[in-house]
């Protein structure tokens, strides 16, 4: 599916002394089977953002479309179905006694029944790589595990989009590189992915097309090579030093991703 | 956020009464909930509104965020002013049907109820917009604090008082965050029967709860970390300072209740 965001703005808590501007005007599309970035600095709208993606925040004007057609005119469940949603820290939202019960929470409520949630649970965990942790208590996990596990639950509804807020924030490399290496599968199974994170590297090696936010308006959107080589206060150590090279090796070209990087500087080196 | 508004909200604007002493309103308040007591006249009763009205406009709180205030109770209102006007037979019969009465008496008795209760409850609100919680609880601290002589634990009490006024919002941002997590999880908190409302809270509940126990333990390890003995000896980072203004604002409200059972 194509998920539109036409001209968003949000505010917080409007009219009251507390009001927070928080989106400022935000055009954006999640294409078919994409992986898409968003980077920004802190409070410049990234989650405000993907929580407007299945409307659980409403924009205070502008439009969210799903294939074209205004999200709004969707069954609410529906939508949130379609477009999966993991918030930031979603540990903290992990509340049943066991593992694979926090997990068929949602493709319970989704209305599966017994079999194809069990078949859900065992898949999205075995996805996550946390089969092994299905009988546990999710309060008796690690951070990380319980990260999966958050996960887990959302994957477990079959949505078209997932949206996955700093899901590596604060975890090991390990279950970093873990994590992405579920973001490429889930694209090569036609699933997109809303990536939001602060790692740079990381959007380097997944992303198809990054958002870059500031101030409640999306800055850049493009390429990683594209939005990178124009903002370089906002890239990935490759870019930076490629960047630096190219006033006196034009022929260096605009690598992204290490592998890349590498091998073009390889090129340098030994041409 | 927005669903933690309600009653007991400070709002954050600079005004002469956010300027007092937490001391000074907290009395002014007590004695404005004396005078509600004490008058029984309509003369004085408009005195008092009209006392409390244009402290709203004094604290600059825009006109309908303290309506807003007064919301939740209008069903207690309704509820109290329904009993006494049913079952008070005081005063001329205006109306009979069955065993349903509604007496002159029982009429002027609701009404009244009904002011006294709004009056109260406005009082108390314009105490909680214009006074930050932990002011608050600093100002209750002092005034209780010649009880510490019969043992009485102020400190402790204002203390407990302010670290639940501190988390109150966190919690409740906290909820909200919890809850948009199910919902998008497809929970669903606004159909179904009752039944199925509640048992759609457990999800919430759950985490809410383990979630204010782990940061109840957080608080008092950094509590203890930092050397934390209760309040025998120690020396506060705001000191509260009694003004003129604070004086003149107590003989100002003694003669608003003055003029309120006088008139
Ligand atoms: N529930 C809320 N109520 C009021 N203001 C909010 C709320 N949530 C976010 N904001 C404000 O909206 C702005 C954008 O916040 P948002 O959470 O979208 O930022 P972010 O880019 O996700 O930041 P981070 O990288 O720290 O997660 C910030 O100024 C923030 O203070
Ligand atoms: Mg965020």
């Amino acid at each position: 599916m194509r998920l539109e965001l036409r001209d968003v703005h949000h505010v917080y808590s409007p009219g009251t002394p507390f009001e927070v501007v928080a989106l400022r005007g935000v055009t954006l599309s999640v294409e078919p089977g994409e992986v898409l970035s968003i980077v920004g600095g802190t409070g410049s709208g990234k989650s405000t953002l993907v929580q407007h993606m299945n409307l659980l925040l409403v924009p205070a004007s502008g439009q969210v479309l799903v294939d074209g057609e205004d999200a709004r005119t969707l069954k609410k469940s529906e939508l949130r179905r379609r477009v999966g949603l993991v918030f930031q820290f979603p540990e903290a939202a992990l509340f049943a006694p066991t593992v694979q019960e926090d997990v068929a929470f949602a493709p319970h409520r989704i209305g599966l029944g017994d079999e194809e949630v069990r078949t859900r649970v065992r898949q999205s965990l075995a996805a996550v790589g946390a089969g092994h942790l299905a009988e546990r208590s999710p309060f008796a996990l690690s951070g990380g595990e319980k990260r999966r596990v958050a996960i887990a639950g959302v994957l477990a509804m079959g949505p078209e989009v997932l949206v996955l807020d700093e899901p590596t924030a604060g975890l090991d490399p390990a279950t970093r590189q873990d994590l992405l290496g579920l973001v490429r599968g889930l694209r090569e199974a036609g699933i997109s992915v809303v990536f939001v994170t602060h790692d740079l590297d990381e959007v380097a090696e997944v992303a198809d097309r990054v958002c870059l936010m500031e101030g409640g308006v999306a800055r850049a959107v493009g390429t990683p090579a594209e939005v990178f080589y124009a903002n370089l206060e906002n890239a990935p150590a490759t870019v930076q030093i490629v960047a630096g090279l190219k006033a006196a090796y034009p022929g260096v070209g605009e690598p992204v991703r290490f592998e890349e990087t590498t091998a073009a500087l390889r090129e340098l080196l030994e041409g | 956020m927005a669903a933690s508004r309600g009653i007991g909200q400070f709002y954050p604007v600079a005004s002469p009464l956010h300027a007092l002493d937490p001391r000074a309103k907290i009395l002014a308040t007590a004695i404005l909930v004396v005078g509600v007591f004490l008058i029984d006249s309509m003369a004085g009763f408009l005195v008092i509104s009209g006392a409390i009205a244009a402290l709203v406009v004094v604290g600059h709180i825009p006109t309908r965020t303290f309506l807003r205030l007064l919301r939740p109770v209008l069903f207690i209102v309704a509820l109290t002013v329904f009993f006494q006007v049913l079952f008070s037979r005081e005063g001329a019969t205006l109306f009979e049907w069955g065993f349903v009465e509604v007496h002159s008496g029982g009429l002027r008795l609701g009404f009244l109820l009904a002011l006294r209760i709004l009056l109260l409850v406005s009082a108390a609100g314009l105490l909680t917009a214009t006074t930050a919680p932990v002011a608050l609880a600093d100002g209750i601290e002092d005034l209780l604090s010649p009880l510490k002589k019969a043992r009485f634990p102020a400190h402790e009490v204002a203390m407990m008082m302010t670290i639940a006024l501190r988390f109150i919002p966190t919690l409740g941002e906290e909820a909200e965050k919890i809850q948009k997590a199910q919902a998008a999880r497809g929970a669903n908190f606004s159909e179904g029967g009752l039944v199925h409302r509640v048992r759609a809270l457990v999800p919430v509940l759950v985490p809410l709860t383990i979630g204010a126990f782990r940061r109840a333990d957080e608080l008092a390890e950094a509590m203890e970390s930092r050397g934390y003995r209760g309040g025998e000896g120690r020396t506060r980072y705001r000191e509260l300072r009694f003004r003129y203004r604070d004086a003149l604002a107590l003989i100002v409200t003694v003669m608003i209740l003055a003029a309120g059972v006088l008139a």
